[in-house]
């Protein structure tokens, strides 16, 4: 069993919380991903995970084993690090084999467990280079290769993509995906790219100031995201929010800020009853605002007047700016038949099943 | 345009200035070390002469020159290798553990005058009848060499990412097998800037080897301090041993130069 657990772990630097109180639990076989600004503490918590780092308060347990005191070497890990840390005045193969030697694995063993890692990586004809005469694609798969030839229980990867071109990226992403199903291992892959995280995961733990917000399945967290932090921080280009009031007009619950009002949905009701009255965040994805459809959605109090302050137009879809006042949002459509043009005033409906709200005190989500 | 060709003949006139004054008693004594006594002390000076090499034949033939060499030598490279030895551990320690005080003090033996430590160590190795040792002068010039070594190692293993040996002790070493499998082979450029400079200082240090030694492990600078003490001073032999003396450091910091200027530079040393 490969499972990670960290309890209560803090890291203080000096007087500076950088993790605070993080308690997770990393299934056997997961790919578990950190995701967060930067600085939010995520390189911290892989170091203490690895051991390269001690906690100043918790435990942490990785296939049961209670590993605080253990040293890096003993506790069965790889680390993929940002930089790659590849051994400059080595090659390739001696940088793949490095770990292996140390455990005083005989030459032919080493030399197949490399063999197999560079087909694996597509790194053959790299493996008497050395890593100065590599690409950062390179280093990064050589990095990578370093790594699994070890065949430990837990890989850590620490922003590994973070140096690559943004093409590449995208390769790569579906490439480790791959890995790991054909490695059968744990991952826990730090990441600030919502994006990687929601391809890539089988569960996203997201990060800010050094508390985990939420965790979850990427969709899950997606359509449910628990707070404010966590809704702006998924999903691209991001949530948009306006700060609101909730109204009751006949038992019929209104979000209204302004001229901006909409009709929450009766499903809606029964969590947003006792906040009636009160200052709320509305949430709408861009996703979920669409040009005006006479034909659906009729006397539903989802449709908005608004400007259009800004059209950027991607080919397959448009991101439209609108503006209503003193709200604006961005919303991202399909293709229209007739193209929009700025300055224009558009009629847009709102899915509002999809919507969000917010405490504004808390920040918690209502619905 | 106009400013530019100023600005470029100002630049070497500065240059030539600057190295007329560096330079010229140098070249003196260069010259100086082929003339004759009556040369050397002819006004005013004479700039064509007939060249000799008496005067090398005596350093080298009269005085036990070979002798002085070889302890200088002996000196230099023990203290210095023996500085390596402790100095790369502390050095990447205080690089990596971030011990600043350790540092400082350090830095202080160094900057402290020399003369401050010559009277204990005096009583010390009298009382151990360690006087006119290699010991004695291996020890005392540690004190020059280790500072340094210290000082510019730390320096320099902070320019290394500690991601380097980090990987290392992912894969399974031990930080001391790191230090030595993946620090020290990737440390060359620092430990030649080390080396060189401790080596420069213990081969021109005056005052501990005239204090510490005394005929058997004499340094070449006392042996040429000799050539002043008699009642006439023999210019022509002061000044070939000089030059003699000076050819190795000068030929180190050629070859080295790269490396030796980033040691100035860092702020490591005094002169
Ligand atoms: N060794 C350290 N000493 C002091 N502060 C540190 C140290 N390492 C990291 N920090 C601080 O901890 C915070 C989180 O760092 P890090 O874990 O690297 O963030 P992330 O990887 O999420 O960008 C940062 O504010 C950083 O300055
Ligand atoms: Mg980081």
């Amino acid at each position: 069993m490969s499972n990670v657990i960290l309890k209560n772990v803090v890291k203080r630097f000096g007087s500076v919380t950088v993790v605070d109180n993080l308690s997770i639990e990393i299934r056997d076989k997961e790919f578990a991903v950190l995701v967060g600004s930067s600085g939010c503490g995520k390189t911290t918590a892989l170091r203490m995970i690895a051991g390269l780092e001690a906690v100043t308060s918790g435990e942490i347990f990785i296939g049961d084993t209670l590993v605080n005191d253990l040293e890096p070497k003993d506790r069965d890990i790889a680390m993929v690090f940002q930089n790659y840390a590849l051994y400059p005045h080595m090659n390739v193969r001696e940088n793949m084999g490095f770990g292996l030697k140390i455990r005083k694995i005989s030459k032919e063993e080493i030399d197949s467990r490399v063999q197999e890692a560079a087909d694996i990586l597509g790194i053959h004809e790299l493996l008497d280079r050395k890593p100065k005469e590599l690409s950062g694609g390179q280093r990064q798969r050589v990095a990578v290769g370093r790594a699994i030839v070890r065949k430990p229980k837990v890989f850590l990867f620490d922003e590994p993509l973070s140096n690559l071109d943004a093409k590449l990226r995208v390769a790569m992403r579906a490439e480790i995906s791959k890995l790991h199903r054909r490695l059968g291992a744990t991952i826990i892959y730090v990441t600030h790219d919502q994006v990687e995280a929601m391809t890539m995961a089988d569960r996203i733990f997201i990060m800010n100031k050094g508390i985990v917000q939420q965790s979850g399945a990427p969709m899950e967290v997606y359509a449910q995201p628990a707070n404010r932090f966590v809704a702006g921080f998924i999903g691209s280009p991001a949530m948009n929010f306006i700060e609101a009031t909730l109204v009751s007009e006949n038992g019929v619950l209104h979000v209204e800020a302004g001229d901006f009002r909409v009709q929450t949905p009766a499903a809606f009701s029964s969590r947003l009853e006792s906040h009636v009255g009160k200052q709320i965040i509305f949430g709408v994805r861009p996703e979920d605002i669409s040009l005006h459809d006479p034909s659906a959605n009729a006397g539903e109090g989802n449709t908005v007047t608004a400007r259009a302050d800004v059209v950027e137009t991607l080919g397959s879809e448009i991101f439209v700016h609108l503006s209503q006042g003193e709200h604006s949002v961005v919303a991202r459509m399909e293709v229209p038949e007739h193209p929009l043009t700025v300055g224009q005033t558009l009629q847009v409906d709102l899915k509002m099943s999809k919507t969000h709200v917010f405490d504004k005190e808390t920040s918690q989500a209502i619905v | 345009m106009k400013k530019k060709l100023v600005s470029t003949i100002f630049f070497y006139l500065l240059v030539t200035g600057i190295a007329l004054v560096v330079l010229f008693p140098f070249v003196w004594m260069l010259a100086s070390s082929f003339k004759t006594q009556v040369d050397i002390i002819s006004w005013p000076p004479k700039f064509i002469f007939s060249p000799t090499l008496q005067n090398y034949q005596k350093v080298f033939g009269e005085q036990d020159f070979l002798k002085y060499f070889f302890n200088s030598t002996i000196i230099g490279a023990v203290s210095v290798g023996l500085s390596l030895v402790l100095g790369l551990p502390a050095a990447y320690s205080i690089s990596r553990y971030a011990q600043k005080k350790l540092a400082v003090f350090i830095l202080l033996a160094r900057l402290m005058p020399g003369i401050s430590f010559l009277m204990p160590w005096y009583i010390v190795f009298s009382r151990l009848n360690l006087m006119d040792s290699y010991v004695a002068l291996i020890l005392s010039h540690m004190l020059i060499s280790l500072p340094i070594v210290v000082w510019i190692m730390s320096t320099y293993f902070s320019t290394i990412p500690r991601e380097m040996e980090e990987s290392a002790m992912v894969d399974g070493a031990t930080r001391q097998y790191a230090f030595f499998t993946i620090i020290l082979p990737l440390s060359g450029p620092g430990i030649i800037t080390a080396t060189t400079l401790s080596f420069i200082f213990s081969w021109n240090n005056f005052m501990f080897s005239q204090v510490l030694s005394m005929e058997k492990t004499k340094t070449l600078p006392i042996a040429v301090y000799n050539f002043v003490s008699y009642a006439e001073v023999d210019w022509g032999g002061v000044m070939a041993a000089a030059v003699a003396i000076m050819a190795p450091a000068i030929v180190l910091t050629m070859i080295f130069q790269k490396y030796v200027v980033k040691g100035l530079t860092m702020g490591a040393v005094k002169g």
